[in-house]
């Protein structure tokens, strides 16, 4: 027991100074949680330097352009109280294309209107006719003038005709020469975006946003949720509502969520019950592969200089692999206490809002501990095994990342579990001893109800797995450490299992 | 002080149903310098690992005064690997203590003993360098201290003078006499045959999994004598090449290398003859050397296997 104590010293001494265990306690964490939560704050909070100019080219003929400029500097003002967009009606006056066809078309309208004038002054010229019965040849009179009547019309429907296929051909025209000149204000920087709204947008609801960077969602998502309050607003107007009352039935709902906890309820936010097991996981995953890690290179390393058959001169190996156990489950622990002191600061101080976050508590503090102990028990022997086995770093190097991945693997699944922490799957999932540790560190504070009984299962789960691979670890251990650059085969790994003693 | 006794019995291990040690017998007295000789694979390791407990034989007694040897606890071993074990990264100091304490020695106790060894082998100015930083000349030597350090009731050195120079090969053999004054049990593992024969009281040479030699080193030669004299003179002596009887092996400035042939000539009656004709300056009976015994005992016994 002595030398077990003494090589569990050695352990931990020599591994807490070691500069990868200062990283991985301190750094890796902070840079952890940096990546994943800095796109979002990237994203929520970018900078706002000055308005930005957002060209329209609006075919539907609703003429959104001022509701949609109201609308938005409603909602969105820079710092300075200016409005942080500005719409600007793609204008086509220095299209000479466009111009000619203008003319052209102002060209028909006006012998469309001459016709329209001249077929009136026709009408009301036979309307006298047909009044003074006494005019002498007014048979005849009204013949010609309904012969010139039937004349116009018939010239007015082909004007007309005409207009409207022009029209169609101005339209494609705008459109094309719009695009043209947007797109060119667009790569000269002079717009941020253009928004191209269709005939048919009213009833399709389809719109086009233009931009060099359209992946921002931020912004699409801002003009999206505005032009919806527009369409709709224009449709009800259609069906001849009042005005005033749309406005009121178009007020943006903000949904609060609340989680019911048997003890009360509380705010539910997605950053905090996301994040927080998320993060919670990594510490976990941390602190078992620092430590496992460990205890998997001091095996290796032990094994590759000899320093182990001289410790085994010494000591008995079960002595060796339990002073591992114990000096490098320690220093997990402390690293895992060590988090938790941090924690205290950080709540003391109020950096984060300590009130809303309701699964900092005593009790899943311990949770952590527990799922830790376990998960560095079985990863542990596991490794010891691995490590032994082993002819060189690179074959262990291999298998420890494969390990690696499989523990991370419900990071992946960390959506579903926030989702559903207690279905049938998820629990499922936590009673494989390899993921049990990181789905419990999720599902715990997640969970909306105690979830007593899953965690004796899975702890009974792990005791037993623990129970076994330490058995066949230690076997493993004993006589594998021992053979010098050759790997072993599987037949023979079989046969130091089966057997009860070397 | 009572000499202490091992004695190995019969002791047979083998893994993967290949038998690395086969029915091995033999007995150490405290005292003596016990030599395990062998050519690579011949089961020394092995042999060792099971004295020292790390692996147990799969039938056949260790016993260490006449108690089995797995049923003792606290029995102290002192071991030198053939290849170095050592922390890379530790300090001479920390690892030496880390060793000493390992074998019930307190810290302090351990650091007093461990710089009176280093200073002995002239490594007291390198306590606090790391083990990287030196040479395998020196990392010998700390393995060394760690072996002796805790004054083990047993000591198994594999090749203790690699990597030594001549100075402190002097040095260690003082302190391996100084070891065998307390009648404990010493075993020398080493290819170097010349060292083995000024090192060791005791030999045992062990081939393909087997005994094939066991004695004191005067018996062993004793047994392998070849009938071979030395002789040499301040001048020529024709006359060993006149008598029929002599056979000559060797022959440089004025000294002959023979034997005689013949039994109706004694070695009595030849120096008999040469009195009085020529000036004898040495006379000895040549005995075989360990290395020429063990060449040949292993070419016999590949042969005969063959």
């Amino acid at each position: 027991m002595k030398n077990l104590l003494r090589i569990a010293r050695w352990e931990f001494n020599t591994r807490i100074r070691a500069r990868s265990f200062i990283f991985n306690t301190f750094i890796s964490p902070l840079l952890f949680t940096a990546i994943i939560t800095l796109p979002i704050f990237f994203f929520q909070y970018q900078p706002e330097v000055s308005t930005k100019l957002i060209g329209l080219i609006d075919l539907s003929g609703e003429n959104i352009e001022k509701e949609l400029q109201n609308d938005l500097n409603n909602a969105y003002r820079l710092k300075n109280g200016s409005p942080e967009y500005m719409i600007l009606q793609v204008s086509l006056r220095g299209s000479h294309i466009y111009s000619a066809k203008l003319k052209e078309q102002t060209e028909i309208k006006s012998r469309r209107d001459s016709i329209s004038v001249l077929y009136e002054e026709v009408k009301t010229q036979r309307n006298q006719y047909f009044r003074n019965r006494s005019l002498r040849n007014r048979a005849n009179l009204l013949q010609s003038s309904y012969d010139r009547l039937q004349f116009l019309r018939e010239e007015k429907e082909l004007v007309d005709i005409e207009l409207e296929r022009f029209n169609v051909v101005m339209d494609s025209v705008y459109k094309q020469e719009a695009f043209k000149m947007a797109d060119s204000l667009l790569i000269t920087d002079v717009l941020n975006a253009y928004i191209f709204i269709p005939y048919d947008f009213m009833k399709t609801g389809e719109m086009q946003y233009h931009s060099k960077n359209p992946g921002d969602f931020l912004e699409t998502d801002r003009f999206s949720k505005i032009l919806q309050t527009i369409i709709t607003e224009r449709r009800i107007i259609n069906d001849e509502v009042e005005r005033s009352k749309i406005r009121e039935w178009l007020k943006p709902i903000h949904v609060k969520r609340y989680q019911i906890f048997p003890e009360g309820q509380t705010e539910w936010n997605f950053y905090i019950q996301f994040y927080g097991p998320v993060i919670g996981v990594f510490l976990l995953f941390m602190a078992i592969f620092t430590s496992g890690g460990y205890l998997f290179s001091s095996v290796l390393l032990e094994k590759s200089n000899r320093v182990i058959e001289v410790l085994l001169s010494y000591a008995t190996s079960r002595q060796i692999m339990g002073g591992k156990i114990l000096g490098l489950g320690g220093l997990g622990l402390t690293q895992v206490l060590i988090w938790f002191g941090l924690t205290a600061l950080i709540m003391s101080t109020n950096i984060i809002p300590v009130q809303k976050i309701n699964y900092l508590t005593v009790t899943n503090g311990l949770y952590f501990l527990l799922y830790f102990s376990l998960g560095f028990l079985f990863y542990g022997a596991i490794f010891i095994a691995v490590g032994s086995l082993s002819a060189n770093e690179y074959d262990a190097q291999q298998i420890n990342q494969f390990l690696r991945t499989v523990a991370i693997f419900p990071v992946l699944l960390s959506l579903i579990v926030l989702a559903e922490p207690n279905s049938p799957i998820i629990k499922l999932l936590s009673y494989i001893p390899f993921l049990t540790p990181s789905f419990m560190i999720m599902r715990i504070p997640i969970s909306s109800y105690p979830i007593t009984t899953d965690i004796y299962i899975t702890t009974a789960i792990m005791i037993i797995s623990i129970v076994m691979v330490t058995v066949f670890a230690g076997k493993i251990f004993r006589v594998a450490t021992l053979m010098q650059g050759k790997k072993p085969s599987w037949s023979e790994v079989l046969y130091w299992l089966k057997a009860s003693s070397n | 002080m009572d000499n202490n006794l091992l004695e190995i019995r019969e002791v047979t291990k083998s893994f993967n149903n290949s038998i690395v040690v086969d029915k091995l017998s033999f007995m150490v007295n405290g005292g003596e310098t016990f030599g395990l000789l062998g050519p690579n694979g011949a089961g020394k390791t092995t042999m060792m690992r099971m004295i020292m407990n790390i692996l147990r034989p799969d039938s056949g007694e260790i016993l260490y005064n006449d108690e089995q040897r797995h049923k003792i606890k606290g029995l102290h071993f002192g071991y030198l690997p053939e290849e170095r074990g050592l922390y890379p990264r530790a300090t001479v100091m920390q690892m030496l203590i880390y060793f000493g304490t390992l074998n019930n020695l307190t810290r302090h106790k351990a650091q007093v003993e461990a710089i009176r060894y280093l200073d002995r082998l002239g490594m007291v100015d390198f306590t606090n360098a790391k083990i990287n930083q030196l040479s395998k000349g020196m990392q010998q030597k700390i393995q060394l201290v760690a072996a002796f350090l805790h004054d083990p009731a047993v000591l198994i050195l594999d090749e203790p003078f690699a990597g030594l120079d001549p100075i402190n090969q002097v040095v260690l053999r003082e302190i391996l006499d100084e070891y065998k004054k307390s009648k404990k049990i010493l075993i020398v593992s080493t290819h170097q045959m010349e060292q083995a024969e000024k090192l060791c009281d005791h030999i045992c040479l062990i081939n393909q999994a087997q005994v094939i030699l066991d004695g004191t080193i005067s018996s062993v030669k004793k047994k392998y004598r070849e009938n071979a004299y030395f002789i040499e003179s301040d001048q020529p002596m024709p006359i060993l090449h006149e008598l029929k009887e002599v056979d000559i092996i060797e022959e440089k400035n004025n000294a002959y290398k023979f034997s005689i042939a013949n039994k109706n000539l004694s070695i009595g009656e030849l120096l008999s003859k040469l009195k009085g004709k020529i000036k004898i300056k040495k006379f000895e009976i040549v005995e075989p050397s360990l290395h020429d015994i063990f060449i040949r005992l292993i070419q016999e016994q590949t042969a005969a296997s063959n």
